[in-house]
């Protein structure tokens, strides 16, 4: 997988009240798996990291999770840095979930770089029985926002794909925005050290 | 979900500084169950960083406690925006720092990073140029050399001089070896040491005291303290690269490495709260063991076996306090960032020394003063613009100094001349030990992270498991998904 460090590399993360199902949506899209038993927050990964393509061309996902930092709402300014998009899960199932998205619509833009993508999620789709937050709310939201939209079973697997698609979609079309997020030349790479101070040399 | 109060934590950690986070991501994924909480409603205690914004609600917190720790005698100044000139951009466009810190290449603090994975969160830059004032010269800012190419073709040195540099450099970077020369004066003043052993100019004594970034003058830097941080800072130069020997993380320095330590302890399990204290604590035993029952400022009961909390230090007769002035000029000040060594990296940090007694007359100014020039690419401000962090030791006129010292900056450039656009003057007192204070990262922090890890990991069993912050990696590679084109 070593070649795929070339790919130009989008950072897209997950935000959302507890229990929204952003570590189910990310898993079931990653992995393909889903554990109806984990209602805890998930012990995370730094990071996941996918690659996708879209109209041909191959980018790097690397899908950053809350680790539990959004239940007591204290994810910090250096999880949205250089974040290409961002994707905004609640719960069609829990009208309080879906009510809390303005604020953390506000938390987005205002710590995301000008310009981010946004993405809303619904999930839980599988419990349409249980539904309180109808569609076309989530579909007004989104549009408020100027973002996209849909709803997603992680369960079922249904549309489990399409928010990462289509937010990728989104960033791509953006090429401002793809370079903005990109490491500038200056940056050193301090897992590569390994050279000789000038002092420890030969002293001619 | 669980509540706070139904878990036994294993650790209850107060304060999300710098070295209470490290111990929080070591603990945490060493397995520990850890509780961080913070008083605070943002992260990185006094190596926080701010929007102006949250610089207000800082200052205002300061301002209406006398017996604020450890900060003090904060006061704001900003221009008036009027002249047609570009002001102050919006709050958000501000990372301003409480620990412009630069860190050694060679400092513990990177590789412990690196090995705990931490570091692919980072971006780090370069501390460039070092600048060193004299107020007697024409051209008042001198650029230090920066490798034994830039002595040897740096006109402004004789031949004779430059011997004797030469002489001394090649014994600091050995001086382990070479204890017969300086441990009869290990605790002498450096000026005196450099003119007597190694017949060096009072020039080449203020250039080569600048770069152990000492508070105290040259004739009061202990020998012993200063000839490790001479040598650390030329064998630091070209690990990471040529032109450089120490690195800043971007968007805050020390501020960013905390949060990112914080969100690799959630990571690792650890839960985290912020605007929440400790209120109370006693000692209870439940099933044979001694916990802590503690209340916390949210009203929420926990229960832990240990408590680490702030660092409140001991009761030292002698603490020292700094100066400190964080600075947004309207200029970027390009020319103090331009390398003349091929093939570094473009610098987002420079440091400018004001020797003792070196700024002009009228302003009596006993100790060093030093400048780190963060340039927009550090993300601490808009382009066109540029941060300047001045420190000096707590004197009785330590704020007029550190004015002087920026208006003579500010003069002395090839720039554009920058005018002062913000500037916010606070007082700092040294916490557990000289090191929070420090100009350059001290390993010793990392050090004592590591004791109270160690301290906590053999708690249970006596026996050390596990190596200090030795993480295996934790994300995730997966299938491709190249299907994606669908629909498109």
């Amino acid at each position: 997988m070593a070649s795929d460090e070339s790919l130009p590399t989008l950072k897209i993360l997950m935000i959302g009240p507890s229990g929204a199902g952003k570590s189910a949506l990310l898993i079931r899209y990653c992995d393909d798996q889903f554990d109806s038993e984990s209602s805890t927050a998930t012990i995370g990964v730094d990071f996941k990291m996918k690659k996708l393509s879209v109209h041909g061309k191959a980018y790097r996902l690397n899908l950053l999770d809350t680790a539990g930092q959004e239940r007591f709402r204290t994810l910090s300014n250096s999880y949205y840095r250089g974040a290409h998009g961002v994707i905004l899960v609640y719960d069609i199932s829990n009208r309080e979930s879906f009510q809390a998205m303005e604020r953390w619509f506000e938390e987005a833009e205002s710590n995301a770089m000008p310009g981010a993508k946004m993405y809303l999620v619904g999930s839980k789709l599988d419990k349409t029985n249980h539904r309180t937050v109808q569609y076309e709310e989530g579909q007004r939201l989104a549009e408020l926002h100027g973002c996209g939209f849909c709803e997603v079973s992680s369960k079922t697997r249904e549309n489990v794909r399409k928010p990462f698609v289509e937010i990728v979609d989104s960033i791509v079309r953006d090429p401002k925005l793809l370079s903005a997020g990109s490491r500038r030349s200056g940056t050193v790479n301090v897992g590569a050290g390994g050279g000789e101070g000038w002092g420890t040399g030969c002293a001619c | 979900m669980e509540s706070l109060s139904d878990t036994k934590w294993d650790v209850l950690i107060s304060g999300t500084g710098l070295q209470n986070s490290l111990l929080a991501l070591a603990l945490s994924r060493s397995g520990k169950k850890i509780l961080h909480v913070d008083e605070n409603v943002y992260y990185g205690g006094a190596e926080a960083a701010f929007s102006l914004q949250e610089v207000d609600e800082w200052l205002e917190k300061i301002q209406g406690d006398i017996s604020s720790k450890p900060f003090r005698n904060a006061s704001l100044w900003k221009a008036e925006a009027s002249d047609g000139t570009a002001g102050l951009s919006f709050s958000r466009a501000y990372t301003l720092t409480l620990s412009p810190q630069i860190i050694y290449s060679r400092s513990k603090l990177l590789s412990n990073l690196v090995s705990s994975k931490v570091y692919r969160q980072l971006e780090f830059q370069a501390v460039g140029n070092w600048w060193i004032y004299d107020g007697e010269t024409e051209a008042s800012l001198r650029r230090l050399p920066n490798g034994r190419e830039d002595i040897s073709q740096d006109k402004s040195i004789d031949n004779r001089a430059k011997r004797s540099l030469m002489k001394f450099l090649k014994f600091v970077v050995n001086y382990e070896n070479l204890t017969e020369t300086w441990e009869p004066h290990a605790d002498s003043g450096l000026a005196g040491f450099l003119s007597r052993k190694f017949q060096l100019s009072p020039s080449l004594q203020s250039v080569i005291s600048a770069l152990t970034l000492s508070f105290e003058p040259s004739d009061q830097i202990p020998v012993k303290w200063a000839l490790p941080r001479i040598a650390r800072h030329l064998t630091s130069i070209g690990v990471f690269g040529p032109g450089f020997g120490a690195v800043v993380p971007k968007w805050g320095g020390a501020a960013e490495i905390s949060q990112v330590a914080c969100r690799a302890g959630a990571v690792g399990g650890g839960v985290y709260v912020l605007g929440t204290g400790i209120k109370t604590s006693e000692t209870v035993t439940e099933d044979g063991e001694q916990l802590s029952k503690v209340e916390l400022s949210n009203g929420e009961n926990v229960k832990t076996r240990r408590i680490v909390g702030k660092n409140t230090g001991h009761d030292l007769a002698n603490l020292k306090s700094v100066s400190k002035i964080i600075a947004v000029v309207s200029s970027p000040l390009t020319s103090l960032f331009q390398s003349s060594i091929e093939g570094s990296p473009l610098a987002a940090v420079s440091v400018l020394v004001f020797p003792s007694k070196s700024l002009p007359e009228g302003t009596a100014q006993p100790n060093p003063v030093y400048i780190m020039v963060h340039s927009s690419e550090t993300g601490e401000c808009p382009s066109n613009q540029c941060v300047l962090y001045a420190t000096t030791l707590k004197s009785d006129n330590s704020k007029a100094v550190l004015e002087a010292a920026l208006s003579a900056l500010l003069k002395s450039t090839e720039d554009d001349e920058g005018k002062l656009l913000y500037s916010l003057y606070y007082e700092q007192e040294q916490q557990a030990s000289y090191a929070s204070l420090d100009l350059a990262f001290n390993d010793e922090i990392l050090q004592a992270v590591e004791d109270q890890w160690k301290t906590i990991m053999a708690d249970d069993n006596g026996t050390l498991e596990g190596s200090f912050m030795q993480f295996e990696d934790r994300e995730g590679m997966n299938n491709d998904d190249d299907d994606g084109d669908e629909g498109f």
